[in-house]
């Protein structure tokens, strides 16, 4: 049950039968969920020698009978309205239609009464209608995110859409996993259980002949959590690779765009970060910053000895075999000027911006307790001028959510400060966060100082001392998995949908985190399912968070807020 | 999971496919002739297809080469230069017609053309790599079986020759990307040097005949191969050179979907700007052109009237 692979599995499936060239069409949401289980050299292999979106290849008059056309869509009412234009006067050969989801009844009958000329040869529902970036983790990308932050009341059209959006993705998981879950939510929030219901109602109610599925022993589990319940995760810098370059630069579809950084090499200015396609991005994802110094240190020496056992070729059997290798010589070079490029512009970044000292008072605001300190090294970052905007806000926020309640005052006085040093700040945006995702709002025990056995565990690992500074953060979701793991996941925090319970330990456990993962839990996920055969997680999310992401997301939910509310 | 609504040409007592089916009224479906250049495709297909084939009966010749026998094994020599012939000049024509199917503009049809060049590129790339790791594997193994079997007087001969073309046709030469250049010019000469050593060759082969030895002839067959296998090698470098600009590198940008959607929406995207502006640049120019024409022949003319004026 790896996402990738059910989703390579499905556009072969897709190509394989249909001979002869073929056209791809794809809407934006597909395009995505194509582009990261597949490549263009696979695609060509299959003979497939055009891909297209759907409403640019509808502006083409011209016709192209000798193509076929596959249609790969999401069921929308605009898709369906392309395709039935393009029925009426048709530019290619033959049309198969695939759908990323459920089709209803009535699309169908419109697309059959547009196709007068016959020249639909199939009409099918492939369920590939999530992202999987990696293995274990996929995302939706769903484009209003902040919505979820809204109280229902406020904007119902648009946040109906939003809970549409990630009840057709986690819906298509599970139809691509061939498994119905028993569904179950954090009870605190009012959207996870919104989204719960109506999974569980279209799972159970609607198509229930649909995932009416060979039942398995233990059906798996679909916790669907709040990320307001762990809002310090999105706020940390992050010093492992696949989760630093999403902080620094930013990741979309497994591909890193270093445009807005100059000075770069015009092959170099996007690139491909797939643990699928690249062997040492795999191997290193997880690691932290200073192992990944080293192993590319390593993996530069070996590139130098091949270059140079290329160098010297004396018989023409040297150079036989240097013609066999060149491909592969050639590849390898990409790939290491690629990370090199990579590593070198982070650790710019990091010490323009004194991420060093940022991040460790950062950990130390998550993970470790003393008031008095924290104060003073977040008062002293906030004078510093080489810390960004950015990093001033996260840090006064970081320490907002830690100590809400025990010091107001000195939290006022963070405040001025930060309205004084950072011009751009916006007034109201902590308190915001704070009303959002408050020690009131959440369930989960996020600092570990709730219960006497977390401050006795927390300090325990104080007394261990940690082997990094910089990576003992624990989300947590790691909490949650530990807890399910041992099955003490409290039916009262997070209550079962309807009157389907689990039965004995679950066997698979998707997560779903509604306002987005972020790349320290999908590593945290990773690392389990590594240590532990008998469970295996699956992390989804509506967007995968960095920081500047969730900032943004915070922010356009404020400005909608103060907005209705003024209205209302 | 998989759900099949509809089906052409398929039994089903699906309902939803009746529905469909009943909702369809006929129609005539026209078929138009596809453009020339996938009749050039479809010939390239079928080169690499037959070359795949050849291929296959290369690999057994070689086997056959390289079992010991006490014949002279000219029979399988030549069937064995033949066939590598053959591969090498069907992978040649390919590559020349695959250069024909290469179109300009940022159409669609256009972009159909450099895709399908892109992937019989690859096919030939592989295929060419195919053939040269079969045929090194091949003299490696000659060699070895060579060193052991190798005539004392003989080696003289035949090892001088082969030093002497190793160490001056290839010997020092670096095969890094800016010395495949050198490649080129060095080829002109390796020719000449090649036919030198073939003549020699053959005096020598004269010689051993006329001896009547087993063993020469044996050598002089194993000989020839070697110098045929480098001549090929050498031609599927420059093959290889060429091909390698359409080939994508795996793992790269270039080789991601939505990089190419994008890249040829900004292609058309620019190419419109282009025309907006070059219909801009023209209509201005006329505009101005007129304009300046007008007023010119406004002034000759109030010249005109007041010197008509002044003298009447």
């Amino acid at each position: 049950m790896v996402l990738v692979s059910a989703a390579r599995d499905y556009i072969n499936r897709m190509l394989q039968d249909i001979s002869g060239m073929k056209v791809l069409v794809l809407d934006s949401q597909t395009v995505s969920v194509v582009s990261v289980a597949y490549t263009q050299s696979e695609l060509l292999k299959k003979e497939v020698f055009l891909v297209e979106l759907i409403d640019s290849i509808s502006k083409s008059k011209e016709s192209m009978s000798h193509l076929k056309a596959i249609y790969f869509l999401r069921p929308t009412s605009e898709n369906i309205q392309y395709v039935r234009r393009q029925l009426a006067s048709p530019r290619f050969g033959e049309y198969h239609l695939f759908f990323s989801n459920i089709l209803k009844d009535t699309q169908i009958h419109i697309l059959a009464d547009s196709d007068e000329q016959e020249v639909v040869q199939q009409v099918q529902e492939f369920y590939a209608d999530f992202i999987a970036v990696d293995p274990f983790h996929f995302t939706l990308n769903i484009p209003s995110n902040h919505m979820y932050m809204l109280p229902a009341v406020v904007d119902p059209p648009q946040l109906q859409q939003f809970c549409d959006c990630a009840v057709d993705g986690i819906s298509a998981v599970f139809l691509a996993l061939k498994r119905r879950p028993v569904v179950r939510y954090q009870r605190t929030s009012d959207i996870a259980k919104r989204i719960a219901h109506e999974v569980s109602k279209l799972m159970y109610q609607q198509e229930s002949g649909l995932f009416d599925f060979r039942r398995t022993e233990v059906s798996p589990l679909l916790l669907i959590v709040d990320r307001r319940d762990d809002p310090v995760t999105p706020l940390l810098n992050q010093w492992t690779y696949q989760a630093m370059v999403h902080e620094l630069m930013g990741i979309q579809d497994n591909k890193a765009d270093l445009r807005s950084f100059g000075k770069i090499p015009k092959d170099q200015q996007e690139i491909v970060l797939s643990s699928e396609q690249d062997a040492f991005f795999k191997a290193n994802m997880h690691e932290n910053f200073g192992d990944i110094g080293i192993n590319i240190k390593r993996m530069v020496d070996e590139f130098q000895q091949l270059a140079r056992s290329n160098q010297n070729i004396q018989t023409i059997e040297d150079m036989a075999k240097f013609v066999d290798n060149y491909p592969e010589y050639r590849k390898m070079h990409g790939n290491v000027s690629k990370h090199v490029t990579l590593v070198t512009e982070m650790s710019r970044i990091v010490e323009e911006r004194k991420l060093m000292m940022v991040s460790e008072t950062e950990q130390e605001l998550a993970c470790n307790g003393g008031q008095v300190a924290a104060f003073e090294a977040v008062t002293n970052l906030l004078n510093n001028e080489n810390v960004s905007d950015m990093d001033r806000l996260r840090l006064v926020m970081l320490y907002a959510l830690r100590y809400e309640k025990e010091s107001p005052v000195q939290l006022m006085q963070l405040f001025n400060k930060l309205a004084a040093q950072s011009p751009k700040y916006k007034p109201g945006l902590v308190q915001f966060l704070l009303k959002q995702a408050g020690v009131d709002k959440r369930t989960g025990d996020l600092f570990g100082n709730r219960d006497l056995l977390n401050i006795a565990r927390n300090m325990a690992r104080g007394l261990k001392g940690v082997e990094n500074v910089y990576t003992q953060h624990q989300p947590l979701l790691f909490q949650t998995m530990e807890s399910i793991i041992k099955g003490r996941l409290r039916d009262v925090d997070y209550p079962s949908v309807g009157n389907h319970f689990q039965q004995g330990r679950p066997q698979e456990v998707i997560i779903f985190i509604v306002g987005g993962t972020t790349y320290e839990e999908s590593r945290s996920v990773a690392l389990q399912n590594a240590t532990n055969a008998g469970i295996r997680f699956i992390l989804g999310g509506s967007v995968i968070l960095n920081s500047r992401r969730f900032l943004k997301d915070l922010e356009e939910a404020q400005r909608i807020a103060r907005t209705s509310s003024s209205v209302v | 999971m998989v759900r099949l609504l509809v089906s052409r040409g398929q039994e089903s007592s699906n309902l939803l496919q009746k529905e469909y089916m009943c909702f369809t009224n006929n129609g005539v479906l026209s078929l138009g002739l596809p453009p020339a250049w996938v009749d050039v495709s479809e010939d390239i297909a079928a080169n690499v297809e037959r070359a795949r084939v050849k291929m296959a009966e290369l690999a057994k010749a070689y086997a056959k080469a390289l079992m010991p026998s006490f014949g002279d094994g000219k029979e399988v020599q030549r069937l064995i230069e033949g066939l590598s012939l053959e591969i090498t000049d069907l992978i040649r024509r390919s590559e020349k017609k695959l250069m024909r199917l290469s179109a300009a503009g940022p159409s669609e049809d256009s972009n159909v053309r450099k895709n399908v060049q892109r992937s019989l590129a690859t096919d030939l790339q592989t295929l060419s790599m195919e053939l040269r790791k079969k045929q090194s594997t091949y003299l490696k193994r000659l060699r070895q079986q060579k060193e052991c079997q190798d005539g004392v007087d003989l080696e003289m001969n035949l090892g001088g020759s082969r030093s002497q073309m190793e160490d001056d046709d290839f010997g020092g030469m670096g095969f890094s990307e800016h010395q495949m250049a050198r490649l080129k010019k060095s080829e002109a000469l390796s020719a000449e040097r090649e036919r030198e050593i073939q003549q020699v060759v053959k005096t020598s082969y004269q010689f051993h005949f006329s001896t009547k030895s087993h063993a020469l002839s044996f050598m002089n067959s194993y000989f020839l191969s070697f110098l045929q296998v480098a001549q090929s090698v050498n031609e599927l470098a420059q093959i290889m050179k060429d091909l390698s600009v359409l080939v994508i590198d795996q793992g790269t940008i270039v080789d991601r979907i939505d990089y190419n959607i994008q890249n040829v929406a900004t292609t058309v995207d620019n190419g419109l700007k282009q025309l907006q502006k070059a219909e801009r640049t023209q209509k201005k120019g006329g505009m101005v052109m007129c304009a300046t024409v007008l007023v010119i022949m406004c002034f000759i003319m109030l010249v005109l009237l007041v010197i008509k004026e002044i003298l009447l």
